[in-house]
């Protein structure tokens, strides 16, 4: 049986405007010589929505209608409410012989970006999650938290170099270890879906499915995309220009096990507690998949590490928002 | 146009009937455009919402726009129509339990497949025996994944092994209704579209001719990838990879690293010309129905292939994707292909067979995309990336075989309907065999006023309370046109007999049409006529002015009515939709079938209505209802005058017709039988001897006899 409370993803970014210059997408929308078409749906438990422009509609609904396909299979294989996912199934035995090319690409990515964030981005903390899920499930007023022993031994458990991939199969190498790819899983179908698109032809794209991937801007301009202040987030504290790129923010605010929200999802794999150093972290980078891994691990460090981190991933900017109060702005 | 004899003016009136019935028409599409939205949004005819469309075809993202015969939404994916969603109150026009209007929204994919299913609209009188909304709904939702072909039966205890679905319990017929519904559209949706005798056998699998290589590709029988060294090696590039070795491998970026061609093998037309006859008959033997061969070949630098696959027994380098379904491919489905037979195949580094079993969810009518898997190694780890190789079966492969579908028998669906609604079909016969009654013994009843008035207003009570706010049995004129448009195009007893009250109110008002006249039933049966007395009769007893109207202008009034029906006739010959909007101007859904649980539009009007009713006793019975003008006409035949007069009627009395509650007595005494309901109040007046004039005149001749008899008496005693 799984004890999670039921996760909403927030939003941390909002589409401001389709169209630089034109204060509201609706505006742009009925002003605008190309008609855009929008489809909002689900993907893994969250909002998913995808923005296109071209002046043949009809082929863009029927290639909208592939990517819906795409979304349901991608889902059957990341998911973690379905016991069957093959996600779920790695995580109950450890090992998986037949992992599908996608498991095999994101866990893979997943490695490459544990090592170049030194272990700051790591999918294997699972553990810590059912850990801190359970604690507070049972004693949700609890203020100290889990106790040092269990998060040790937790934490024991956390480490993407035991993730083994050789000859096509994905192995966990030590007993009781669990993969949450919470985040770079919406990364990769974000990605997935603007290949797709691209691949029909379509390029002015934007793909919103938690991380947001654009191809060109409407009218070569570049998309526009809000930034939510983590203490606030109804408020928009920020907006960013964004074509040819992906944008990603990770931020404990998002889901908190305790009221007062010091405990959260996003764990320092080092100490096994929640990570402090920043409110949330954004990143621009050329796929959502590595924006996401990037933002997360950003998130972890703080502002130290945060130049060379951006570097080995190949991104292009980061925006941390730190605890506090001050704001962070690496680009490269 | 003929001669000059053809060509001679139509008489003046007629041209005046006509262009006012035009006017009319007129009028009524205004009022349906004006009334008809939420009309349209609540009942048949409109168009599904594009949630629900979402829901019961969750595979699809667009849908067209309603279309063909029967109508029917198109669901898109990538150019092409994955399937359709409909209405079966629209495709079929499914009734329920209560005969009334059941209205499920389906999906169908082109396999077949009924994709989702959700009730729209349903009037299952389930609430008073314990049922919710929520049970159908989900006896409704398991529709979902059941083949079309194969209409599943519905059984109070379904056996556990699939075969029938479990019935609703207590809504048995409820159950079977929705599931004849579902499958019947499905089936006449499915069929019109050529799905269901694709779902039965979808790929001509035998059609043969000689096709050399350059064909098979031309028309897409075999579709090709080709990545170049550059192609493969980007993604890792961007990543600081490298796909070889530093120092080893091919420099040359145009370097050809894998020409990948794939296709379906199973085809005839494609496998044979591939493998040559001997072999491609072989394996066809060997196939299991439903299971598929898939042809791969490559040349280049890169084996699509590996060499895992010998050790743990899976192709690591490729998989198929389709429709939400990812199918990895073993070296248990693997055939090595050493040599083609085909004209012009160029030369290939390796080739491959590949069977998929039908139960891994590969649909060979439907696109899929091979996936090509290229490893690459940087510093940090692996670099993994996908190539895809769409592919999609060319049309000239997809059959359409004739396969007829069995479906319940509609028999045994009506009698279901009557077995279950067994209690009220007999309380409505004993409630028309009472009326019979009063009809037959009409100067029996009316001779006694007390207990007349006692067998009115109890009748009427009932009419209204039970035959109309329990059981909904509201006769309207959407049943004259209905029935109409059925003997206009394919008439069925067994739809009519689905509405057990309707169809015996009908068949009386038929007999009572013949006998006497509308009366019948606008007296005494109609719900919102009892309902208009009976307020006019609480207005009355609050002494609420009752004008009447002068005769003239009366009398003119009342060819409204059968302008009205005629107007919605017209219609209904062109669209039974528009005409069932213009039948709104009959208040009797609102107030009769849906028990005043609509927009306030609609209550407003029934508001005017009932109110005007209250100064003028059944004023829209009079001026405005169509079901009225609909009955007058055809009751024209009727072979009996049963209300008694006297010849003084209209000379020198005019108490009847003044006190007539529909003033269906024309002033010089006779009642108009287009007009009168039948209600026998002027037959109370002719028997009763204290207000009837000649009857008055010779009860006191007779007092006076008696009296003078008396005094004589007197005298001589």
């Amino acid at each position: 049986m799984r004890t999670h409370a039921p996760v909403t993803r927030r939003r941390a970014l909002t589409v401001l405007a389709a169209a630089a210059g034109l204060p509201f997408s609706g505006f742009g929308r009925a002003w605008a010589s190309v008609p855009e078409l929008e489809w909002r749906g689900q993907a893994l438990g969250g909002r998913a929505r995808v923005l296109v422009r071209h002046p043949d509609q009809d082929k863009v609904r029927h290639v909208l209608a592939h990517c819906v396909g795409e979304i349901a299979r991608l889902e059957a294989i990341f998911s973690l409410y379905r016991q069957r996912s093959e996600l779920m199934r790695l995580n109950a035995t450890g090992r998986l012989a037949a992992p599908s090319h996608d498991l095999r690409l994101v866990m893979a990515e997943a490695r490459r970006f544990g090592t170049l964030s030194d272990g700051a981005f790591d999918v294997t903390v699972q553990p810590l999650w059912r850990l801190y899920a359970r604690h507070f499930a049972e004693r949700p007023d609890d203020r100290a938290g889990p106790g040092a022993r269990g998060v040790a031994r937790a934490a024991a458990l956390v480490d993407y170099r035991a993730i083994d991939l050789d000859d096509g199969r994905i192995a966990l190498a030590r007993p009781g270890m669990a993969v949450t790819l919470n985040g770079i899983a919406q990364g990769y179908i974000t990605d997935r879906i603007a290949d797709l698109l691209r691949h029909e032809g379509l390029t002015t794209v934007l793909v919103d499915v938690g991380e947001i991937r654009a191809l060109d801007g409407p009218d070569d301009g570049p998309w526009r995309i809000g930034l939510e202040d983590p203490r606030h987030p109804e408020r928009t504290v920020a907006s960013l220009p964004l074509a040819g790129a992906a944008l990603a923010t990770s931020g404990g605010y998002g889901m908190t096990f305790d009221s007062d929200g010091r405990f959260h999802h996003l764990f320092d794999p080092a100490t096994g507690d929640s990570a402090r150093r920043c409110l949330s972290a954004s990143a621009i980078a050329p796929d959502a998949m590595t924006a996401d891994a990037l933002a997360t691990a950003l998130a972890v460090t703080g502002a130290d590490r945060a130049r060379n981190i951006l570097a080995a991933f190949g991104g292009s900017l980061a925006r941390l928002a730190l605890a506090d109060g001050n704001v962070a702005e690496i680009s490269r | 146009m003929a001669g000059p004899e053809r060509t001679k003016p139509r008489a003046p009136i007629l041209q005046t009937l006509r262009q006012i019935a035009t006017l009319v028409a007129v009028v009524i599409v205004v009022f349906a455009g004006l009334f008809g939205a939420p009309a349209a949004a609540e009942a048949d005819g409109g168009p599904i919402a594009p949630t629900v469309l979402n829901r019961v075809f969750p595979g699809a993202t667009h849908f067209g726009a309603t279309d063909g015969a029967p109508p029917a939404v198109p669901a898109y994916r990538d150019n092409d129509v994955i399937g359709y969603v409909f209405s079966t109150h629209t495709t079929v026009r499914s009734v329920g339990l209560s005969g009334k209007t059941l209205d499920i929204a389906v999906g169908l994919d082109m396999g077949g497949t009924i994709t989702g299913a959700e009730i729209l609209e349903h009037h299952e009188p389930i609430l008073a025996i314990g049922v919710s909304s929520d049970d159908l709904a989900r006896f409704v939702g398991k529709f979902e994944g059941l083949n079309a072909a194969n209409p599943v039966r519905v059984m109070r205890r379904a056996p556990k092994n699939g075969t029938a679905l479990d019935a609703v319990s207590g809504a048995t017929v409820s159950s079977l209704l929705m599931t004849h519904a579902i499958f019947q559209s499905a089936q006449a949706v499915g069929e019109s579209r050529d799905i269901l005798a694709a779902a039965a056998s979808g790929i001509d699998l035998t059609g043969f001719e000689e096709a050399s290589w350059e064909a098979l590709i031309a028309d897409g029988s075999l579709r090709e990838m080709r990545l170049t060294l550059a192609d493969a090696a980007r993604p890792n590039a961007d990543k600081g990879g490298q796909l070889y070795p530093a120092g080893t491998g091919p420099t040359d970026p145009a370097t050809r690293f894998i020409d990948l061609v794939a296709g379906l093998a199973t085809p005839a037309r494609i496998g044979r010309n591939l493998l040559g006859a001997r072999r491609f008959n072989r394996l066809a033997g060997e196939l299991a129905p439903g299971d598929h061969l898939l042809f791969v070949a490559a040349s280049g630098l890169y084996s699509f292939k590996g060499t895992n696959y010998v050790k743990t027994g899976r192709f690591d380098r490729v998989q198929i994707t389709q429709d939400g379904a990812t199918i990895q491919l073993g070296s248990a489905d693997h055939m090595r292909v050493d040599r083609l037979r085909i004209a012009g195949a160029p030369d290939f580094r390796e080739m491959a067979l590949f069977v998929l079993p039908r139960d891994r969810g590969f649909d060979a009518a439907q696109p899929w995309r091979l996936e090509l898997m290229v490893q690459g190694q940087s510093e940090a780890g692996p670099v993994l990336a996908t190539y895809p190789l769409a592919y999609a079966l060319p049309d000239r492969y997809l059959t359409a075989a004739a396969v007829v579908p069995h479906l319940v028998p509609s028999s045994e669906l009506w009698r279901g309907v009557w077995r279950e609604r067994m209690p009220e079909v007999v309380v409505l016969i004993g409630l028309l065999l009472i009326l019979g009654g009063i009809f037959f013994l009409q100067d029996l009843v009316a001779q006694r006023r007390t207990l007349y008035k006692a067998l009115r207003y109890g009748f009427l009570i009932v009419t209204l309370f039970w035959l109309g706010w329990y059981a909904t049995a509201q006769l309207t004129v959407l049943n004259v046109m209905t029935f109409a448009g059925a003997l206009r195009t394919e008439f069925r007893w067994d739809f009519f007999l689905l509405e057990p009250l309707i169809f015996i109110l009908w068949a009386f008002v038929a007999v009572a049409l013949l006998f006497g006249g509308r009366g019948a039933f606008c007296g005494w049966l109609c719900p919102f006529g009892a309902l208009q007395e009976l307020l006019n009769r609480i207005a009355r007893a609050f002494h609420v002015p009752q004008p009447r109207l002068p005769f003239t202008l009366h009398e003119r009034l009342w060819p409204i009515k059968y302008i009205v029906f005629l107007g919605l006739f017209a219609v209904s010959l062109g669209s039974i939709d528009l005409a069932h909007m213009g039948a709104e101007v009959e208040p009797f859904k609102t107030a009769i079938v849906m028990r005043f649980m609509r927009d306030w539009p609609f209550l407003l009007y029934v508001g005017l209505l009932l109110g005007a009713g209250l100064f003028v006793e059944r004023a829209f019975c009079r001026y405005l209802c169509p079901l009225g003008a609909a009955l007058a006409i055809p009751a024209r035949i009727r072979m009996f005058e049963w209300l008694k007069r006297r010849w003084q009627c209209g000379r020198q009395c005019n108490i009847c017709a003044s006190r007539c509650p529909v003033q269906a007595i024309h002033p010089n005494g006779t009642i108009n039988p287009n007009e009168c309901i039948y209600c026998l109040n002027c037959q109370t007046l002719y028997f009763d001897d204290k207000t009837c004039p000649p009857l008055i005149e010779r009860r006191k001749r007779r007092e006076m006899r008696g009296a003078a008899m008396a005094e004589a008496q007197a005298d001589g005693g």
